[in-house]
């Protein structure tokens, strides 16, 4: 067990070491001063600091507020727009140019706009990180839907099975590896748009301490352990949803 | 560069690397065709004989939107007062936090900044320097309509204030001005506006008084018809406003040149003190777009030169740096509560240097 | 109380009046049911045809019936119409001419007296054994409790009482179309069609299958319409083999299989098998010259 683990963990410490090994490596070598490329261990450090004196802290709390609102709004709008846009022609023919058009729209125009109309609080954030997950979870859940297994939905058919039990029994648990490949995409997508909401005006989250640190404090290694934080929450959430999928899609050989 | 410059850069701020690759690709190409002239076309050396040597190029960063307020640079270019003193220049328009790191780092060897952005500069180990003082006053301040009967910062306690956040130069001014009536930004009622909409929502009468560049918001209200007071942290706490600033290998290498573009600078300003019309012509030359409105454009240059001299720079000369002021301004930007210095304060010495003004 | 429980007992009890009828009487005439009950199933003057680009006609005037707790076999050449017949029957597909009737109704679309197991599986991929079979059930708004007891009896049944916990992706082919006739006993239908639903699975197998499928239905006391192609596999199983012919099907011979029950692989040596065959192959071939 314990060795199982050692050999899993093995090449993620070493690709960890060798980038930060690499990082130090960059920095010695070219000769950078901190303003323009701290070394690692001071990047660490100022994350610790950064932490420890509560400067990161509520920024966090604030980012993760809208990224966590954001994404649920998004997704549950995506899930059944990509619902009736798989099961109607018609909603498909009416609803996708539009769709297509949102998103090749870049969201980083959009949100002044957005920040102009519902102000520079949590509910532009909250549209933007809804705006940005919708795209990628309607379509891989319209693609969900239209791939699940005619011969499965006959079955459905020999047992009567209700509407509503062919949605609950057949067409979304038939769908969920496909929705979740969309899921995850959203939920690094949700990060992003948290930041270019913060960008577009805010009094906190990390988007601003990223400005902060980079137009007022001149704080380079606070700019990095941002990034950092911003980088680890992304992937904190990421392994959420593979953890919430491994538990709801399974292995299905 | 006042609220015009500082505004767009919210929502350009990711496109940040993107413009640092184009300035540098644009000013690879400068040096190439610089390198290259002389060779293509025959043998300048035969026709221009005796004449000074080919002019050095120097990039100069202002802020992010060309505007008015950047007159004297443009009819110094115009006027070829620049290429009197042997300087090819190149305006790089950048925002101002990418600036103070690219003139440090060297990719620009001058630029435009206020002094309380030099000072945590500095005090991160970016190795820039202070070097002539354009806004002899500093350009931020409280505004109000007259109609609020604010005349003094004590009129501030227990109204409405608007301002973008807390940090930058406008809250060290708004604190430091608070401080000169023994006010604190708790004694008021703080309306942040992060998306820079405090002035729309003084006019709209949301908050009484709001955060501005004497050059700007002030200017637009009294041009709509309504009469403004405006409070000046001048008087209080000397900060110093923009100025030029140079990085430290700049200084040493470049001396000669950092030398002739200040004097030839301050000689249009001058110019322009004298004749305002000669630097919105100049302006407009450079900047097309701003001939549209001769009349607004003209009212900010004018609120602009007003902040060019000083008491200390009618005495010193034009440029000149107060470091007393500036030992004022460090002292009490380390003693507020959320000091953006980090670690021991920084000497005057290491955030200025007047060794590049005219004699 | 619990609805689950008293539909359970009265279940049971028709199931017990069905197996109290002579429905294992050996070699049956296999012409019309017993008097007085109606027919299990009764197709009349059947044609259906897919309405594809050409059309595709499917099945022409089939008529035959299927007494209550008689196993049948429906054998023929591919494309005709043995799925489609099942299909028609199973309410999945309506007929254009003709009308079919099962325990005496007119079929208007899926009944849960009628299960069906597919040529494939078709098995939930993300379901456990034990929740497949328990699938229609859980549409028919069973208790968790009610539907894992019955689902773990009828995998006892089927001979698959080990893979309650696997996935589909986890048994074997043979394991997997077990679980698929345990999901289509759930409900205890009347009637059970089967559409080729060992032809997927290798000779020596399918032989036990067919030997579990007999004793199956002799503990259920099922109707049973089985497709197959196998000549062998419909005379050891059926009472009577209705062997359809031609595009579209029709059918061509009805041989009544006059052997005892229950019937053990050593049977199909019987010489009544051979002429049993005989007779089928003839009526096949006889169609295909003609």
């Amino acid at each position: 067990m314990t060795r199982r683990v050692l050999r899993d963990l093995l090449p993620v410490v070493a690709v960890a070491t060798g980038f930060v090994v690499a990082w130090k490596l960059l920095v010695v070598i070219g000769g950078y001063p901190t303003f323009i490329l701290p070394p690692p261990e001071v990047v660490a450090s100022r994350l610790v600091a950064a932490w420890r004196d509560g400067t990161i802290e509520p920024h966090v709390a604030t980012t993760l507020t809208e990224i966590l609102l954001g994404f649920l709004i998004g997704s549950g709008l995506a899930l059944v727009t990509g619902y009736a846009l798989a099961r109607s022609r018609l909603a498909e023919r009416l609803l996708s140019p539009y769709l297509v058009a949102a998103q090749a729209t870049p969201i980083l125009a959009l949100a002044p706009l957005i920040a102009l109309w519902f102000g520079t609080g949590l509910a532009s954030k909250v549209i933007i990180c809804s705006l940005i997950v919708f795209f990628p979870i309607a379509v891989a859940t319209m693609v969900g839907v239209r791939s699940v297994d005619r011969q499965l939905l006959e079955v459905g058919r020999v047992y009567r099975a209700t509407p509503l039990q062919v949605l609950t029994r057949l067409e979304i648990p038939g769908a969920l590896p496909l929705i979740f490949g969309g899921i995850r995409v959203g939920a690094t997508l949700a990060v992003i748009g948290a930041i270019i909401g913060e960008w577009a005006g805010g009094e906190s989250g990390l988007g601003v301490l990223i400005n902060l640190a980079r137009g007022s404090l001149f704080d380079t290694p606070l700019l990095f352990a941002t990034l950092l934080t911003i980088a680890a929450l992304g992937v904190a959430l990421y392994w959420l949803i593979l953890l919430v999928e491994h538990q709801l899609v399974g292995e299905r050989g | 560069m006042g609220e015009i410059a500082v505004m767009p850069g919210r929502t350009r701020a990711a496109l940040g690397p993107m413009r640092l690759r184009l300035a540098l690709g644009a000013f690879v190409v400068v040096q190439l065709l610089v390198a290259c002239g002389p060779a293509a076309s025959g043998s300048p050396r035969l026709v221009a004989s005796g004449s000074a040597a080919p002019p050095t190029p120097l990039t100069v960063g202002l802020g992010y939107i060309p505007s008015v307020q950047f007159a004297q640079f443009y009819l110094a270019q115009q006027a070829g007062y620049y290429r009197d003193g042997g300087l090819q220049v190149t305006f790089q328009n950048k925002i101002d936090p990418d600036l103070v790191t690219l003139v440090g780092q060297g990719t620009i060897d001058v630029g435009i900044s206020d002094g309380t952005s030099v000072i945590p500069a500095v005090s991160q180990g970016i190795p820039v320097r202070y070097v002539a003082t354009i806004y002899a006053q500093f350009p931020n301040v409280v505004y109000a309509k007259q109609a609020s009967g604010i005349k003094t910062a004590g009129d501030l306690r227990g109204r409405k204030l608007g301002t973008p956040g807390k940090y930058g130069s406008s809250w060290i001014m708004l604190q430091a001005l608070l401080s000169s009536a023994g006010l604190r930004p708790s004694d008021l009622d703080i309306e942040l506006y992060p998306d820079f909409g405090q002035g729309a929502a003084l006019a709209q009468g949301a908050v009484d008084a709001a955060t501005g560049f004497i050059n700007n918001e002030p200017v637009q209200l009294e041009l709509s018809g309504t009469r403004s007071t405006v409070l000046r942290v001048d008087q209080a706490v000397p900060l110093p406003g923009n100025g030029l600033i140079a990085g430290t290998s700049a200084i040493s290498s470049k001396a000669t040149q950092l030398r002739a573009f200040i004097a030839a600078t301050l000689r249009a300003m001058q110019e322009i003190e004298a004749d305002p019309r000669k630097g919105l012509d100049a302006a407009i030359a450079a900047v097309p777009t701003l001939g549209q409105d001769r009349r607004t454009q003209l009212a900010i240059l004018k609120a602009t030169i007003g902040t060019w001299s000083s008491d200390y720079t009618a005495a010193h000369g034009a440029g000149a740096v107060d470091q007393a002021a500036w030992a004022k301004t460090v002292t009490f930007m380390a003693s507020l509560s959320d000091s953006p210095i980090s670690g021991t304060p920084p000497g005057v010495p290491q955030l200025i240097d007047t060794s590049l003004l005219p004699s | 109380m619990c609805p689950e429980a008293t539909r359970s007992i009265a279940t049971k009890t028709t199931q017990t009046n069905r197996v109290a009828t002579p429905a294992i009487s050996a070699a049956s005439d296999a012409l019309p049911a017993g008097a007085g009950q109606p027919a299990a199933i009764a197709v009349r003057h059947c044609s259906f045809g897919y309405r594809d680009d050409p059309p595709r006609p499917a099945l022409a005037g089939v008529s035959f019936e299927v007494a209550s707790g008689e196993l049948v076999a429906v054998i023929g050449a591919n494309g005709t119409g043995k799925s489609t017949l099942l299909k028609l029957i199973a309410g999945l597909l309506a007929p254009e001419e003709g009308d079919i009737a099962v325990g005496g109704r007119e079929v208007r679309g899926p009944d849960l007296g009628v299960g069906f197991v597919f040529q494939e599986p078709r098995l939930l991929p993300w379901r456990s054994s034990l929740e497949n079979v328990a699938l229609p059930l859980e549409l028919a708004g069973w208790s968790r409790n009610a539907r894992e007891a019955r689902a773990r009896d009828l995998l006892r049944l089927v001979g698959a009482p080990d893979v309650e916990r696997l996935r589909p992706h986890q048994l074997s082919g043979g394991t997997r179309q077990r679980t698929a006739i345990a999901r289509a006993l759930a409900l205890e239908p009347a009637v059970l069609l089967l559409d080729e639903p060992f032809s997927a699975l290798d000779a020596l197998t399918r032989e036990r299958f067919n030997v579990a499928l007999q004793s199956i239905w002799r503990a259920t006391g099922t109707t049973i319409l089985l497709v197959t192609h196998s000549i062998s596999e419909a005379i050891f199983l059926a009472d009577r083999v209705v062997v359809l012919a031609g595009r579209p099907g029709r059918i061509v011979a009805q041989v009544p299989i006059r052997l005892g029950r229950p019937r053990t692989l050593v049977d199909l040596d019987a010489s009544i098998v051979s002429d049993a065959s005989a007779a089928i192959r003839a009526a096949l071939e006889r169609e295909d010259l003609a």
